[in-house]
């Protein structure tokens, strides 16, 4: 059995803008410490969320990242050697695991790093692959990050898609427009030690009719959910809670809507997040399990699916369990 | 920790081959939206297809040392050199399951899809990623490792940590694995790090440990490498089915 000994969240609290590159202002929700698009602010964000949730047994300790961040040791490396200007040759490893490796120094962890970059499945898959490291015995604890900070290119690429919401995301509602891109950092602690939370399992596959997104009757979402339940030898009405995905997108929220009617003959208690953090993309898979665990109460022995669906066909549903 | 290699395939891309174009007319495969990252790893897995069936419910772990280079200096430069908007499949194909996303589709996959880079041992990382899952799922296992060399060669080479003088290349490697030793053609060994204080030698492409044990595979050779990254060593052993 593993469980969710600690978590630890720094997310937005409120809905602000922030400006794309050409000067178009988005509704965001903002960090309320403003982090720059540089390796050591991103390291310090990161860290500080790790600190919180050390365990004793550190060298037992995997630690894994779930992002979506483009890899800015790669823009560093273009942007010394690709234009004009050159800077001097360095030659230390450096790639978006980097942050991982760094901790895991600094902390004394296990030298298992890896850093998953399943777009908004990141951190959900990462959470499935650690739990799959502490099963097998490859480490005893294994911390889980889910990083996003603001970029203008990822959210000018979801701006030219049209997906962004003018006002504020509605998931679910009738009136949605469209999904609020948001930053923030969740560290999940996965260990056998006794909690009152367990990570049970769930499925994790690409089967989407586009590289975008699911088809309208949601028939890709039943599949991961019903496979879900099938790993975690669950039946639908055993499931209490389901955290949506919701992203407040008019195609994606009702291809989710249409898997859960499917799914459930008897509709669980629905819950949706993004309307208070925004849409943390890679992130989300942390973040918001960290923050429901935080803010919402569970009665005992309740199971609650979390649902994640991203771009490149990724879809994910995770189980949870509180236990008495 | 053990694994069954069912079959494997290694591709060194010297440009000798125009790969787009094969994968158009030889395999029929819609190339559009693509870029040469994706263009080697779909060509690579289209190899593979060839010696071994691949199931729909087959994993599929994708790892690389640098990632997709070009793409990422492609956007750098319209969006922050010659401040021109970001084109749309641009935006998609920085996400790193894009590639994964291609090469599912070329196999016929529906099952686990995994993009996942480490900084060190990035092979060997993903193939303990790959036996945990695949422990608890039952099901094979497809390991895809692509690096490919972007222009001018500096960037693959710094973001490497290899000396300017390094000769890199492209590649891509792929290895089917199983827990079942039914019809495998070597097995694997393989676990956590050590101490050491040995140093490593530059190598051509992060991910050459997988093109190794692809050799030793090729040449039904029974194998022990060691990877070494900065004071840590992994053992591999490799034993072929003669």
């Amino acid at each position: 059995m593993v469980n969710i000994l600690s978590c630890e969240i720094n997310c937005a609290k409120s809905l602000t803008k922030r400006a794309l590159e050409d000067g178009t202002e988005i509704p965001y929700f903002s960090l309320a410490e403003k982090i720059e698009q540089n390796q050591d602010e991103i390291y310090e964000a990161i860290k500080k969320v790790v600190l919180k949730v050390l365990p004793e047994e550190r060298e037992k300790t995997a630690l894994l990242v779930g992002t979506s961040l483009v890899d800015w040791n790669l823009v560093d490396a273009i942007n010394a050697c690709a234009y004009e200007q050159k800077e001097l040759y360095s030659s230390k490893k450096r790639s978006i695991d980097s942050y991982a490796k760094d901790l895991s120094c600094e902390f004394g962890l296990s030298s298992f790093t890896m850093s998953i970059n399943t777009a908004c499945t990141s951190s959900a898959n990462a959470l499935l692959e650690a739990k799959n490291l502490i099963n097998a015995g490859v480490v005893e604890y294994a911390i889980v990050i889910g990083v996003e900070i603001f970029s203008p290119v990822m959210s000018s690429g979801f701006y030219s898609m049209d997906l962004l919401s003018s006002s504020k995301p509605q998931p679910f509602g009738k009136n949605r427009d469209g999904l609020v891109l948001g930053e923030g950092v969740g560290a999940i602690l996965l260990g056998k030690d006794k909690s009152p939370w367990e990570l049970v399992g769930g499925f994790s596959n690409c089967n989407s009719q586009t590289i975008t997104s699911v088809s309208s009757s949601g028939d890709e979402c039943v599949e991961v959910m019903h496979n879900a339940l099938k790993n975690c030898a669950k039946l639908a009405e055993d499931i209490t809670t389901l955290k949506a995905h919701a992203t407040g997108s008019q195609a994606n929220d009702e291809a989710e809507m249409n898997a859960i009617k499917k799914v459930f003959k008897k509709e669980p208690n629905i819950i949706t997040l993004k309307q208070h953090i925004g849409h943390t993309i890679g992130a989300s898979g942390v973040l918001e399990i960290a923050y429901m665990l935080q803010n919402v109460k569970f009665k005992n022995d309740e199971n609650i699916m979390c649902n994640y669906f991203g771009f490149g066909g990724n879809n994910i549903s995770l189980i949870l369990r509180k236990h008495r | 920790m053990k694994l069954y290699i069912k079959e494997y395939i290694s591709y060194i891309d010297d440009g000798e081959i125009d790969i787009k174009k094969e994968l158009k007319q030889k395999y029929k495969l819609d190339t559009r939206r693509q870029d040469r990252f994706i263009y080697l790893a779909v060509y690579g897995g289209q190899l593979l297809k060839q010696k071994i069936e691949i199931k729909e419910d087959d994993e599929l772990y994708v790892t690389s040392g640098v990632g997709n280079a070009e793409i990422v200096q492609k956007t750098n430069t319209y969006m922050y050199k010659e401040n021109q908007p970001l084109k749309l499949f641009d935006f998609i194909n920085l996400l790193g399951n894009t590639t994964s996303y291609y090469i599912a589709k070329s196999l016929g996959i529906k099952g686990k899809n995994i993009f996942q880079i480490s900084d060190n041992f990035t092979y060997t990382n993903t193939l303990i990623s790959a036996y945990a899952s695949i422990l608890n799922s039952k099901k094979d296992v497809i390991i895809c490792t692509i690096d490919l060399v972007s222009s001018p060669e500096e960037i693959t080479k710094r973001v490497m940590g290899v000396k300017k003088s390094c000769e890199v290349q492209s590649s891509v490697n792929y290895q089917k694995l199983s827990l079942s030793k039914d019809g495998a053609i070597g097995m694997i060994e393989f676990g956590l790090d050590e101490e050491t204080t040995c140093k490593a030698e530059d190598k051509p492409f992060e991910t050459y440990t997988s093109y190794v044990i692809n050799r030793a595979l090729r040449d039904k050779k029974d194998l022990l490498h060691v990877e070494i990254f900065e004071d840590k060593k992994r053992t591999i052993k490799v034993k072929s089915f003669k």
